[in-house]
C-alpha cells in the first residue's frame, strides 16, 4: 500500500511540474502547445549527457529549465513571427525535438544509475537516516513543486503576469495596453517549456536513464493533469488552480495505476488514457467563451 | 448527474489508491514479473525460454511460480509504469526483457533491494546495469545478447562470394542497433564488405529507405532492430521483387522468409537466464553476486524455400552445420 | 491634430472580387474635436478606425499625428497614445481577470510590464473612486470577474479603461450598438462627461443618428468611401436629425438597404 502510494506520488509529483507548464499554455495561452512532447525528454537528454560528463545535477535541473525556455521561444517564434497556427507550430518543433533530443544525447538511451543525481549524492548519504530514505524522493519532489508553484502564483501576480493572463483572455486588450501580444505569447511559451523540461530532468534523474521514447504522449497527461484538476476543484475558490492542476497529475497518475491493479494491460494504457480524458471532458463539458483575436 | 459522475470518478480514484492492499499470496509460492519492453518473435522466444529454465530450476509456473507479465509496447513510459506496480504488487523478482525495461525495473527495484534479472540486453556495461569487470552495478543481474557479427559476415561470404556491399536498415531511436552498426562497419573490411547503412526514426519510413537501399547494395542484413523486424515483410518483399537476398539476425526471421542467419537462440538465451533466476529465488546467491553473461554461441538457420526462389545453393558445410532448417515461409 | 492624406485601400486586390473602399481620401481632425461618423454599412467608417489604428495596412497615402508620420508603425505602437473601445463590450476587457485586476492592466498602460506588482495597493483608492463614477456599484465589486458582469457593465470598464492612461486620441467603434437603449444612454453620457473632462480628441463611429447629432462638435456622414456631409462648428451644433436623415435615406436606397 505505502509502496504503491509513494509510487504515484513520485510519478505524479514529477508529472505536476509538467502539468503547471502545460496550465500556463492551455489554460492561461489558450494556446494547445505540442511541443512538450519534445521538450519533456529534451529536460532528460540534457540532463542525462551533462551529468555524464560530470556536471552537478542540480545545475542541469537549471540548464534543463533554460533548454526548454529555448524551446518554448522558437515554438514561439515559429507561431507568432513565420504566422503557423498553434497547433502546427507545436507539432513542428515536437518533431524537431526528436532528432535534437537524439544529437544532444548521443544516443535513444542513455544511463546514470551510477551517477550522482539530486536524489543520490553523497550528500544525502550523510546526512538521511536509513529510515527516511524510501520517503526522501517524495519530499524532495515534494519541495522543489512547492517552489515551482509559489513562484509561478507570485510571477501570475506581477505585472508580466498580468500581462499573460491578458493575452489568453483577449488578445485584443494586449494590443489596447500598447503591448505586442506576440512577444507576450513567447514568453509564456517560454515559461511552460521550462518547466516541462525541468520536469523531464528531474524525471531522467529519478529513474536513473534518459530514454527517447518517454516523451510520447506528454501532453495527453499533461492535458488531462490540467483538466482533471481544474475541473474537479472548480467550485473550491480558495484552492488555486496552480495546486489543482498538481493534484489532478497525482489523481490521474492514481487512475493509471488502479487500472493496472485491475488487471488492465500495460498495452491498453493508452486506451485507458484517451477513456479517462473524454469522461472528464465531458463532465466537465466546458465551452470556452473567449474573444478570439479581433473578432 | 455531472456531480454523480463526478463523484464515481473520484470514488474510483480513491479506490485505485487501495487496490494495491489486496496481495493474494499463497504459502510457499514466489511472485515474479516479467516485463519486456517490446513484442516480436526473438523477444517472445526468450520469455518462454525463461520459464522454461525456471521450472528447470524448480519453478513451475501454476504451482509454486505465479508470473505476472506485463508488455511495455516499445513506450519508455509505460516501461516504468510497468516496473512501478510490480513493485507495488510486491513481487520477488522482476525479470526484465530489453534494455529500457531493465532500466526501468532497475530504477524501481533498487530502492526496496528487488533482485532484476535481465535478458536481450546487449550491453549492460553502456546501460550501467553492471561494470566493466562483468559484475553486477546492483541488486541485477542477466544475460546479453550480443550479435554475433563476425560469424553472420563470415557465413554472407560463404554464401555470396560475389557480393560487395551489404545493406543495413535500423532505428537511429534504438541504442541496441547503434552500437551494432559500429561493430558491422569495424568489421566489415575483413571480409571485404562495405557496409551501407540507412537510418530510420519511424515505421513509417521504412519502405522509402528499403527502396533507396535495395537500389544500391547486393544484399541486405538484419540487426536485432525492434521497428525493422516489426516490418520485415515490407522489407522481404521489396527485396523479392529485386531478387535480393535478406540475411536474418536471429532464427524467428529466417522462418518469415530471411535467406540465413547465424543467430542466437533467444530460446536458449532465455533458458538461461531463467537458471539464473531460480538460483537468485533459491536463495543460494544474490543477484549482486552473479556476474552477467553473454551468450555468443551462434549457429546456423537456413531457408530453402527461400533459397529456391532466389536461385541461390545454400554451401552444403553450411547446411550440414545448421541447427535447423525450413522448407517453407511461414506467414 | 490627425492627417489622413491621399490614402487608397483596396480588398481582396488582383482577385475578380477587388473592390475599392478608399480612392484619394483624405481626412483632417484637429485636437479636441469629437466627430461623430454616420454612414451605411460598407462606407468605410469602421475601415477608417482600422487604418488609424494600424489595424489593417493601407495600400498607399500616409497618416500623420501632429507632424510625425506612423504610417508605417504597428498597431500595438500607435495605440499606446489611442484608447479604442470597441463594439463588443468582450473586446474591451479581460473576462477571466477580477475589475481590480482589469484596472491596474489599464492604468500600467505606457509603462513596462515588468516583475512589480500587478495591482499597486496605493491606486486602489483611486480606482474605486473612478468606478464610483459610473454609478454601477463596481466599487464594491472589485474582486468579481469581468466575465460576471452585464455588457452595459464591462462597456462602461472599457471605457474607463481605454482612457485611464494619458492618451491623444479616442477611438469609439460602434460602442453603444451592442447595448440596450437605457444602458447605450448612460454609456453616452458617461463618454462625453470623460471626453470632456480629459479634454480627449475623440472620433465615434455609431449607427444611431441622434446620438451623431446629440454629442460632439463635428460631424461626418460617408458613403463608399467618401465624406458626403461634414459639418463643425455651429453648423454641427444647429444641425437637426431631420437635415442628416434625408441625405441618408438616399444613400441607402442607392445601396438597396
Amino acid at each position: 500500500m505505502l509502496t504503491i502510494l509513494l509510487g504515484i506520488l513520485e510519478e505524479g509529483l514529477v508529472y505536476g511540474i509538467m502539468a503547471l507548464g502545460v496550465y500556463i499554455t492551455y489554460k492561461i495561452l489558450d494556446f494547445p502547445d505540442l511541443s512538450v512532447d519534445g521538450t519533456f525528454p529534451l529536460g532528460g537528454a540534457v540532463t542525462a549527457i551533462l551529468i555524464v560528463s560530470g556536471v552537478n545535477p542540480v545545475l542541469t535541473l537549471v540548464i534543463s529549465f533554460f533548454a526548454g525556455a529555448v524551446a518554448g521561444v522558437i515554438t514561439g517564434l515559429i507561431h507568432v513571427k513565420l504566422k503557423v497556427r498553434d497547433l502546427l507550430s507545436g507539432i513542428i518543433m515536437m518533431t524537431a525535438l526528436y532528432s535534437i533530443n537524439l544529437r544532444i544525447a548521443g544516443r535513444a538511451n542513455l544511463s546514470i544509475f551510477s551517477k550522482e543525481s539530486i536524489f543520490e549524492n553523497f550528500v544525502w548519504d550523510k546526512l538521511i537516516p536509513d529510515f527516511f530514505s524510501p520517503y526522501l524522493v517524495v519530499s524532495l519532489l515534494f519541495f522543489i513543486i512547492v517552489i515551482m508553484k509559489l513562484l509561478l502564483d507570485l510571477y501570475l501576480k506581477t505585472r508580466s503576469g498580468y500581462l499573460l493572463r491578458a493575452v489568453g483572455d483577449n488578445e485584443a486588450l494586449v494590443t489596447s495596453l500598447a503591448k505586442d501580444k506576440g512577444t507576450v505569447k513567447i514568453l509564456g511559451l517560454a515559461i511552460a517549456n521550462a518547466l516541462v523540461a525541468l520536469a523531464g530532468s528531474i524525471y531522467a534523474q529519478m529513474s536513473g536513464f534518459f530514454e527517447i521514447s518517454l516523451g510520447t504522449g506528454t501532453i495527453v497527461i499533461g492535458l488531462a493533469s490540467v483538466i482533471i484538476g481544474t475541473n474537479i476543484f472548480k467550485r473550491f475558490t480558495y484552492f488555486k488552480a496552480t495546486t489543482a492542476v498538481i493534484i489532478g497529475a497525482i489523481l490521474y497518475k492514481a487512475c493509471v495505476s488502479f487500472a493496472i491493479s485491475l488487471g488492465m494491460e500495460a498495452s491498453d494504457l493508452k486506451l485507458i488514457t484517451a477513456t479517462l480524458f473524454l469522461v472528464i471532458l465531458i463532465v466537465s463539458n466546458e465551452r470556452k467563451r473567449r474573444v478570439k483575436g479581433n473578432a | 448527474m455531472k456531480k454523480l459522475i463526478m463523484s464515481a470518478l473520484i470514488l474510483t480514484m480513491a479506490a485505485g489508491l487501495l487496490a494495491g492492499c489486496a496481495n493474494s499470496k499463497k504459502e510457499g509460492q514466489v511472485t515474479i514479473g516479467i516485463g519486456q519492453f517490446a513484442e516480436h518473435g526473438s523477444l517472445d522466444n526468450c520469455r518462454e525460454g525463461f520459464l522454461a529454465g525456471l521450472a528447470e530450476g524448480g519453478y513451475v509456473e501454476g504451482e509454486n511460480l505465479k508470473v505476472l507479465f506485463e508488455n511495455a509496447q516499445a513506450d519508455g513510459g509505460t516501461a516504468a509504469q510497468i516496473a512501478d506496480n510490480f513493485m507495488a504488487k510486491k513481487v520477488d523478482l522482476i525479470a526484465a526483457i530489453a534494455t529500457p525495461m531493465a532500466q526501468s525495473a532497475y530504477s524501481a527495484a533498487k530502492k526496496k533491494d528487488v533482485p532484476v534479472i535481465f535478458t536481450a540486453v546487449t550491453d549492460p556495461v553502456m546501460a550501467e546495469l553492471a561494470k566493466e569487470d562483468k559484475t553486477p552495478n546492483g541488486n541485477i543481474t542477466g544475460t546479453s545478447d550480443k550479435l554475433p557479427v563476425e560469424k553472420q559476415l563470415e557465413m554472407i561470404r560463404k554464401v555470396l562470394p560475389e557480393a560487395k556491399t551489404i545493406g543495413i536498415m535500423y532505428s537511429t531511436s534504438e541504442v541496441n542497433s547503434v552500437s551494432a552498426i559500429e561493430e558491422y562497419k569495424a568489421v566489415a573490411p575483413n571480409y571485404g564488405f562495405e557496409i551501407i547503412e540507412s537510418g530510420i526514426s519511424t515505421a513509417a519510413d521504412i519502405p522509402l529507405a528499403a527502396d533507396n537501399l535495395l537500389e544500391k547494395v547486393d544484399c541486405l542484413n538484419n540487426l536485432t532492430d525492434n521497428t525493422v523486424v516489426s516490418s520485415l515483410p515490407v522489407i522481404l518483399d521489396k527485396a523479392q521483387e529485386k531478387n535480393i537476398p535478406v540475411f536474418g539476425s536471429e532464427v524467428e526471421q529466417v522462418k518469415l522468409g530471411c535467406l540465413a542467419t547465424v543467430g542466437l537462440d533467444y530460446f536458449d538465451l532465455g533458458v538461461q537466464t531463467g537458471k539464473m533466476a531460480a538460483q537468485v529465488l533459491r536463495g543460494e546467491k544474490k543477484a549482486s553476486e552473479i556476474n552477467f553473461e553473454v551468450i555468443e554461441e551462434a549457429s546456423f538457420y537456413g531457408n530453402n524455400a527461400v533459397a529456391d526462389q532466389l536461385g541461390i545453393t545454400l554451401p552444403e558445410e553450411l547446411v550440414n552445420s545448421a541447427k535447423e532448417m525450413f522448407d517453407e515461409i511461414s506467414e | 491634430m490627425l492627417e489622413l492624406r491621399n490614402i487608397n485601400k483596396y480588398y481582396n486586390p488582383g482577385t475578380i472580387n477587388e473592390m475599392c473602399l478608399f480612392r484619394d481620401f483624405n481626412l483632417t481632425i484637429l485636437d479636441q474635436e469629437f466627430v461623430s461618423v454616420v454612414g451605411s454599412n460598407g462606407s468605410g467608417k469602421t475601415s477608417m478606425l482600422n487604418i488609424i489604428c494600424g489595424s489593417i495596412p493601407t495600400d498607399q497615402g500616409s497618416i500623420i499625428v501632429n507632424q510625425t508620420d506612423i504610417t508605417t508603425m504597428s498597431e500595438f505602437k500607435r495605440l499606446r497614445k489611442i484608447g479604442r473601445v470597441y463594439q463588443n463590450p468582450a473586446m474591451g476587457t479581460c473576462p477571466s481577470m477580477t475589475i481590480l485586476e482589469n484596472m491596474s492592466l489599464a492604468d500600467n498602460k505606457g509603462q513596462s510590464f515588468n516583475l512589480r506588482w500587478g495591482t499597486n495597493k496605493k491606486r486602489i483608492e483611486r480606482y474605486k473612486e473612478s468606478l464610483k463614477s459610473l454609478n454601477l456599484g463596481l466599487e464594491d465589486k472589485l474582486d468579481v470577474t469581468v466575465g460576471a458582469l452585464s455588457g452595459g457593465q464591462r462597456q462602461a470598464m472599457a471605457l474607463l479603461m481605454a482612457t485611464m492612461t494619458p492618451i491623444e486620441f479616442l477611438i469609439l467603434d460602434e460602442h453603444t450598438a451592442a447595448l440596450d437603449p437605457k444602458t447605450a444612454e448612460l454609456i453616452m453620457e458617461l463618454t462625453d462627461r470623460i471626453v470632456k473632462e480629459k479634454k480627449l480628441t475623440t472620433i465615434m463611429v455609431t449607427h444611431n443618428l441622434r446620438y451623431a447629432v446629440e454629442y460632439g462638435n463635428r460631424l461626418l456622414m460617408m458613403h463608399q468611401g467618401n465624406v458626403v456631409i461634414d459639418q463643425a462648428g455651429n453648423n454641427k451644433r444647429t444641425l437637426k436629425i431631420e437635415d442628416i436623415l434625408d441625405k441618408f435615406n438616399e444613400i441607402s436606397i442607392e445601396c438597396g438597404n
